[in-house]
């Protein structure tokens, strides 16, 4: 750090915060604003206090987008880290083609998720799809179903895309934080004889802390504001039963509630932001041990 | 010992080739369905050889705008690129190497607001974007996504400018240069390592931006390439899928050649990006 006079490097962070202030900061507070209104994106908005955030949690729809965006999430999260890690752990080693595997893996995530989407769209159709023609070569076409339209089946198709379609990002991330493990920490434990399954839980996972952490607040943010895949796969659908929040507030912006809509913005802020604390406290304390 | 080893080794090899299968399976269907004719059911005869039916790309190009799309997604990935990657370094400059109050302030909002997804505040920058006219205009959209990955990249790239040791400038300034110039001629050539993991982390994110796009791209003039294909599907979905499937085969490919150019630089460049965040 310098003291120095001034110049133009004293200057030198202010483009940055005056585009961040103009498109981040600024309809952040506006929309604080607009979610005390009425306003329909036309016409004069008239100030109605709390009244938006009311009419949400009285709507039955926006209920079940809630209820639809945290199952999701729970779904989600936890088995893109589960797959992640454990695709790491088979990588974790020298073998010919590695590079090449770990590329076929995270291909899929780079790859637009609206795209991907679609794609399964066509894999999954009832009766002409893929999958079911796999069943039926198998004798067993009775399995399938349309999967894509109830609820429940809809709502594990969703999440198993989503995983498959991000195991990877989270396996190379893990990939990372192992390689940075030193090996002799693995040759001192199997010297005094220590099982796979405890080295696993004495030294992998404790040193792998900085890496879950990554992982897990990323998939709580990124499957908690899921839109895209939804999108292309349901569509919100059957009805508005797999509808994500994300969904419902461009919807209701579209539906003339632009002042509501910024209601239901500043809510799903919140449902984001605890989860994400709770995860950085717990995983915190345990980079500590 | 040694043949339970190899047994676990041969169960590894089989696992990682049955994941490799899972990820590449759904792209060679689509393939697959991309060459079919428009009158064959898919299952009909042996479904892994299919009619080599190439004018189903004329078509799907022709009828989608998926062409315009990719040079308008071209457009603003760069733009919002070029700008993250100048103005994020700049500032990380100032924030990293002096300490002024205003800096730790903009550095801790910074911050403080990396955790916050872009959907939260897309009503009212929806607004904003009306009331400077950039709305449907492709700088509008670039600086909206770099505005996105501003906080991050900061982060990243103050992270790795306090790695650098400072005696190079403070000679250059001995020698009379200013701070201002010293980091364009002495540190911004050191960054390419943070440059590229900036440019990976965020560059297909911004390609494939959809939810923004559908509130700041809809005329179809300025299309990027998801909301380009998904209009196109609304309008055909479940009738004729060779042309969907056709269609998602262009729009995927340009992806695909980046990631394969890059992916080496890309597998680094996360690894290096994700552990310092």
């Amino acid at each position: 750090m310098h003291k120095t006079k001034i110049g133009l490097h004293t200057f030198m962070a202010i483009p940055a915060f005056a585009l961040f202030s103009l498109f981040f900061l600024y309809p952040l507070a506006k929309g604080i604003g607009m979610s005390l209104t009425d306003w329909d994106g036309i016409s004069a908005a008239k100030f109605i206090g709390l009244a938006n955030f009311k009419e949400f949690f009285q709507d039955d729809r926006a209920i079940n987008d809630i209820r639809t965006t945290l199952l999701f999430a729970l779904g989600s999260a936890p088995l893109l880290n589960i797959f992640g890690l454990i695709y790491a752990l088979l990588m974790d080693s020298k073998f010919k083609a590695k590079g090449i595997a770990r590329m076929i893996i995270y291909l899929p995530a780079v790859i637009s998720p609206l795209i991907m989407g679609y794609i399964w769209y066509l894999l999954l159709q009832p009766g002409r799809g893929f999958i079911y023609h796999v069943l039926d070569n198998m004798g067993h076409g009775e399995l399938f179903g349309n999967w894509l339209g109830t609820y429940s089946t809809s709502m594990i198709v969703l999440v198993l895309v989503n995983v498959w379609q991000y195991a990877g990002m989270t396996m190379v991330v893990y990939l990372a934080g192992l390689q940075a493990i030193p090996g002799e920490l693995y040759e001192a434990a199997k010297m005094d004889g220590a099982s796979f399954n405890k080295r696993l839980r004495y030294i992998t996972l404790p040193l792998l802390t900085p890496s879950i952490r990554i992982n897990i607040v990323t998939n709580i943010i990124g499957s908690l504001s899921v839109f895209d895949i939804v999108m292309s796969l349901t569509a919100g659908g059957p009805g508005y039963a797999t509808e994500t929040l994300s969904i419902y507030i461009m919807r209701m912006c579209y539906g003339s509630k632009t002042g509501y809509s910024t209601a239901v913005a500043i809510i799903m802020f919140f449902i984001i932001l605890i989860p994400v604390i709770a995860a950085m406290r717990l995983t915190r304390a345990k980079s500590e041990y | 010992m040694l043949k339970l080893r190899k047994v676990l080794s041969l169960i590894r090899y089989l696992s990682i080739i049955f994941i490799c299968l899972l990820c590449i399976i759904p792209f060679g269907v689509l393939l697959i369905l991309s060459l079919n004719t428009p009158k064959r059911v898919f299952y009909e005869g042996n479904i892994f050889i299919p009619d080599f039916y190439f004018l189903n790309y004329l078509e799907g190009w022709i009828k989608s705008n998926i062409g315009n799309a990719m040079i308008n997604s071209a457009v603003i990935t760069i733009g919002a690129l070029l700008l993250i990657v100048v103005l994020a370094s700049m500032a990380a400059y100032t924030i990293a190497r002096f300490n002024y109050k205003f800096n730790k302030l903009i550095f801790a909002i910074l911050i403080s607001c990396m955790m916050i997804p872009g959907i939260i505040n897309t009503v009212p920058l929806y607004t904003l974007m009306i009331d400077i006219h950039a709305i449907n205009t492709l700088w509008g959209m670039a600086l909206v996504c770099a505005t996105n990955a501003l906080p991050q990249s900061v982060f990243v790239f103050s992270g790795y400018i306090r790695s650098l040791p400072i005696e190079m400038e403070e000679s250059a300034i001995i020698d009379g240069c200013s701070w201002y110039t010293a980091y364009w001629k002495i540190i911004f050539p050191l960054l390419k390592p943070a440059i590229s993991a900036i440019v990976i982390l965020n560059g297909f994110g911004i390609w494939n931006n959809y939810s923004q796009a559908v509130f700041f791209l809809q005329d179809s003039k300025k299309h990027n390439v998801p909301q380009a294909l998904s209009v196109y599907f609304q309008q055909f979905a479940g009738a004729k899928w060779n042309l969907m499937a056709a269609t998602a085969v262009i729009a995927i490919i340009p992806v695909i050649v980046v990631f394969m150019i890059f992916q080496k630089n890309l597998m680094k460049g996360l690894t290096d990006g994700a552990l310092k965040g």
